[in-house]
């Protein structure tokens, strides 16, 4: 076999991802009276790539053979799929759904930074526990309960920074730290992944090789487990980071762009006023 | 709490001179913000000096092949002491301590949040520079392994000498100085502002101030662990960076370069800030794109903190990490070209008024850009192959740190002078420092580039003689003490317009930010009141009610 | 005024940096000893894991007193300060008798990696905790003084930051060098 007809088999169909998606733009769609919007592009991006992300050879590789293609997919849907779903979600919507009492109770709780910050991270950190990650990659059940934890966990990560109603966001310096010290703690997971030697999640080391890729994969591409294992680690670490800044990126030109509030801002006085003391 | 120390008078004049009773007490015991920026400034223009005669004896032993100017010991210790002596005791602190003068007077504040802290981090660094020099007396002289100390050359077996030892302590007390100003600075800037001197009204050098510290509070406890790891190492005998006794060299250069690259940031954030003030004063018109300068700036910091392993590329990381850090510090290029674009638009057009700090401000923009072109190219992987350790990498780096920040402090220095001592520096004087400085900066260093790409190994004793090594050397040399004669010229200037310098007014440059609001030097107080701050310019505001930046003619 | 707890807030991040980078090298060489003592064949769990409750209690009062004080309750809010700093001295107690007990068996910081990542781990955790106790006790003797008048004290709650985040740390070093160990 070669590399495309690899790519071109190993397409996955799984009804439960089709289900959830097809389900998920139904209710888009009810919600927002099935007009196509701005929004609406980000949102059904969102559940592109999702799908994608579950039933392309993507998925295939990184449950048998490849780490790094794990990886790619776990950024995806923790970093990038709940970014566009939630982006892509209208303020009239959110608002709506926010009055309906207990989805406006648990966003208030799992919205919360802290709680948030502790879910987003900690998603990254427990799942690649690496005796865990080889009990996912054995359990069908356990896989598909990660990959729905990751798009949950990603949507509530992002919440307190990129909420549809602009009154649950943090203010864009207090979501740089947000944002920053997540980056940190995907920085030093990945760190630990791409120098901790190969063989860190032992299911890729020998794979089970039965559709008989493995000697283009080890031979041709020169994907050996020490390189798979760093590119992996690489992944989270360095593509992974910069979606990071590149959020608070935008939150702060989000922030300049806005006007000023006047009410903090522009000082109705035109008198002097004194320096501020310092604490002697 | 208003507990007095008892002893220390009150200070009741802006500069005490010292031959005044208790004028040197009143200096010593200063927790004044504008006293401890002061100190600051003279203290690491002596240190300036102290590195810079280093550097001069290290250039003077390279100027021929085979030369035995100095011993190929002390040739080691000089490159290892200057290169420390510069980057810790006179870029940081200069810039701290320009940020200590200056953030309480832009902000409209009365002083730091913290004074004593503030005092504290001043002496901490002063402590550590006579920890470090201090070496100097041991018996076998300071450290000779490089300013970054790579392990294991800087472990027991291979330096016994009690050098190492001495640095590790030395920086180790800067690094709490910089923890600490950092600390000091955030909360400054962050809830002593003036009323109406909202976050997008700070003037640029505060922002950059801000973020600078915030790299400070997080990037140097890095290096601090390090430094215990190294100290325990040394003292205790402990095996961190030993492979001999399963320890790891490696791991010495990622915690020293995930310190080492943010602080290259540091170093020239402050520098970026001094610029983007003194370009559109000179230029009379607003900073062409604040929030892109600003927003940048955060980019750049945060950026920072994730490529340090571009460093590393020879280490043998692997060709996949040696790609996706290659590619992250590419990255990097991006915000900080946007700064130079924002600069040079604000110049476009302007009428452009070339003092001394104007001029420092155009050259810097000019070197720096040859810095960063340097950059991007050692930051792909086999340019750096070649290019590593040699003089490619040295010229790059003063290109930077000297072309960049050092022009940008001078930009500073006479730009801010006439508020700091209410006296004018000479103009003749300036332009004659300038034109010595811009000659023998670019004398010293551009010709390095050719060297390294020939293939001269950095911090080497001396070299075979080469075809062109020895005539290209003697350039680098000659241009060398060209410099010297410029840091001459400066000090010269400094202590003559001490003197007698024009008297200046309160704002000689026609400027906009609120330092220039006050007196000449600065009253104790700093300000009897802070105008409305309705706007970035406030005293353009106050100037132009009728013409106010903001919100009728809206500035990006 | 909030600048106090902005300054002890920002402190403790960047210290936590420093925590994160010592709790890194002991990673680094997790694994790596391939001869001489090492978490599994020289640590006890189970006792430092006692000790640890200890410190973790004594978060608890900490956050007791600093309720005292908002009640105006100070007879309280000495004895919880008194209480938490006896708990800080039961936790340094037992980490140094387990250090004395490794010294026992020749393990000390230039044994291998594993002494050399431990000692420093916990010896710097350790001093963290004694600056905590000091700064506690300088509380508890202004406390006697009366000079706590309550509802709100800067001091009180900045050195329960600090205290707090001692704690949290070692929670971290605790699963890093005993839980991964052992399970």
């Amino acid at each position: 076999m070669n590399i495309w007809q690899v790519l071109s088999s190993t397409w996955n169909m799984e009804p439960w991802v089709l289900v959830s998606a097809l389900l998920l733009l139904v209710a888009y769609g009810l919600g927002t009276g099935f007009k196509f919007t701005k929004l609406s592009a980000l949102f059904i991006s969102g559940i592109i790539l999702y799908v994608l992300a579950l039933v392309s050879p993507l998925d295939y590789l990184g449950r048998t053979y490849l780490f790094s293609a794990h990886m790619i997919q776990h950024i995806l849907l923790l970093l990038v799929v709940p970014l566009l779903l939630l982006l892509g979600i209208p303020k009239a919507l959110a608002e709506k759904a926010l009055k309906i009492e207990p989805i406006g109770y648990v966003m208030k709780v799992l919205g919360n930074p802290i709680v948030a910050w502790f879910l987003g991270v900690g998603a990254m950190w427990v799942w690649h526990l690496p005796s865990l990650h080889d009990s996912v990659l054995a359990s069908d059940n356990l896989y598909i309960a990660q990959q729905i934890s990751f798009v949950l966990i990603g949507t509530i990560f992002w919440w307190p920074v990129f909420a549809p109603v602009e009154t649950k966001r943090l203010s864009p310096l207090v979501s740089t730290l947000y944002l920053a010290s997540a980056c940190l703690g995907c920085t030093i997971l990945g760190m630990l992944i791409t120098f901790a030697g190969a063989g860190l999640y032992a299911a890729y080391l020998n794979p089970v090789d039965t559709i008989g890729i493995l000697p283009l994969i080890r031979g041709e591409l020169c994907l050996t487990p020490g390189v798979d294992q760093q590119i992996g680690g690489l992944t989270m670490w360095v593509p992974g980071c910069l979606i990071y800044l590149a959020a608070s990126m935008v939150t702060i030109a989000r922030w300049y762009g806005a006007e000023e509030d006047y009410e903090l801002s522009n000082s109705s006085t035109n008198e002097l006023v004194t320096a501020s003391q310092g604490n002697k | 709490m208003s507990m007095k120390i008892p002893l220390v008078p009150e200070n009741l004049k802006p500069l005490p001179r010292l031959k005044e009773n208790e004028g040197m007490l009143s200096w010593v015991a200063s927790v004044d913000h504008k006293q401890i920026g002061i100190m600051y400034l003279i203290s690491t223009l002596v240190f300036f000096i102290i590195g810079g005669l280093e550097a001069l004896v290290i250039r003077i032993q390279l100027a021929q092949p085979e030369f035995d100017f100095i011993s190929p010991e002390v040739y080691n210790q000089m490159f290892t002491m200057h290169g420390t002596t510069m980057i810790f005791f006179v870029v940081m602190p200069f810039l701290i301590g320009l940020g200590v003068y200056l953030v309480p007077l832009m902000i409209g504040a009365r002083d730091m949040a913290f004074p004593r802290l503030n005092a504290l981090s001043f002496w901490l660094v002063i402590f550590g520079g006579i920890l470090l020099y201090y070496s100097f007396l041991t018996q076998s002289g300071p450290s000779e392994v490089g300013w970054f100390a790579y392990a294991p050359l800087s472990e027991k077996p291979f330096s016994l000498n009690k050098g190492p030892t001495y640095w590790a302590l030395g920086l180790l007390a800067t690094g709490i100085s910089s923890v600490a100003s950092g600390l000091n600075n955030i909360v400054t800037i962050l809830t002593m502002r003036a009323k109406g001197m909202t976050m997008r009204r700070l003037p640029l050098f505060v922002w950059m101030i801000l973020v600078t510290s915030f790299l400070l509070v997080f990037v140097i406890p890095i290096i601090a662990s390090a430094f215990a790891m190294m100290l325990l190492d040394r003292l205790l005998e402990a095996t961190f960076f030993t492979p001999a006794h399963g320890g790891s060299a490696i791991l010495w250069q990622h915690f020293f370069w995930g310190f080492g690259h943010p602080e290259v940031y540091i170093l020239v954030l402050p520098a970026f800030g001094i610029i983007s003030e003194v370009i559109p004063v000179f230029s009379r018109k607003p900073i062409f794109g604040y929030s892109f300068v600003a927003g940048s700036t955060v980019a750049i910091g945060l950026l920072s903190l994730g490529v340090w392993a571009h460093h590393m590329f020879a280490v043998g990381l692997g060709n996949v990490a040696n790609l996706y850090f290659s590619l992250a510090s590419m990255l990097i290029a991006i915000p900080t070209g946007v700064k130079v674009l924002n600069w040079v638009a604000t110049m476009w057009g302007g009428k452009i008024w070339f003092a001394t700090p104007m001029l420092f401000a155009t050259a810097f923009i000019i070197e720096f850009v040859i810095a960063g072109l340097t950059g991007v190219a050692v930051a792909s992987v086999p340019i750096d192959w070649v290019v590593t350790d040699s003089y490619f990498v040295v010229a790059h780096f003063h290109y930077a740190l000297f072309g960049g920040s050092l022009f940008a402090i001078f930009a500073g220095i006479y730009y801010w002078f006439p508020k700091m001592t209410g006296r004018m520096m000479s103009e003749t004087l300036g332009k004659w420092h300038f034109w010595l400085t811009v000659i023998g900066f670019n004398m010293t260093f551009f010709i390095q580039h050719f060297l390294g790409v020939m293939g001269m190994p950095r911090r080497t004793y001396t070299y075979h003689d080469f075809p062109y090594w020895g005539s290209m050397n003697l350039i680098s040399t000659i241009g060398a003490i060209i410099l010297a004669l410029s840091v001459i010229v400066f000090a010269w200037n400094i202590r003559r317009s001490l003197k007698h310098g024009e008297k200046a007014p309160d704002n000689p440059w026609n400027a906009w930010t609120l330092e220039w609001y006050t007196t000449s030097p600065p009253a104790v107080h700093n300000f009897d009141l802070v105008p409305p701050v309705r706007g970035r310019r406030p005293l353009w505001d106050l100037a132009h009610p009728d013409q106010l930046d903001e919100p009728n003619s809206k500035v990006v | 005024m909030a600048n106090n707890k902005m300054l002890v807030g920002f402190f403790v991040a960047s210290e936590s940096i420093f925590f994160v980078m010592l709790i890194l090298a002991y990673v680094n060489f997790h694994g790596t000893v391939t001869d001489g003592p090492t978490a599994v064949n020289s640590l006890d769990p189970l006792r430092t894991g006692i000790f640890s409750l200890f410190l973790l209690a004594s978060s608890f009062t900490v956050w007791l007193a600093g309720r005292s004080l908002s009640t105006k309750n100070h007879f309280m809010l000495k004895i919880w300060l008194f209480v938490t700093i006896i708990l800080g001295a039961l936790f340094i107690y037992g980490q140094a008798t387990e250090w004395f007990g490794l010294f026992a068996q020749n393990i000390t910081i230039s044994r291998n990696v594993f002494g050399t990542t431990f000692f420093t781990l916990t010896g710097f955790h350790g001093f963290h905790v004694c600056v905590g106790l000091l700064m506690l006790s300088i509380l508890l003797v202004l406390a006697m003084f009366g000079d706590f008048k309550g509802p709100k004290s800067d001091g009180v709650e900045c050195v329960s930051i600090y205290w707090h985040f001692v704690d949290g740390v070692w929670i971290v070093v605790y699963s890093v060098i005993y839980l991964w160990a052992f399970f």
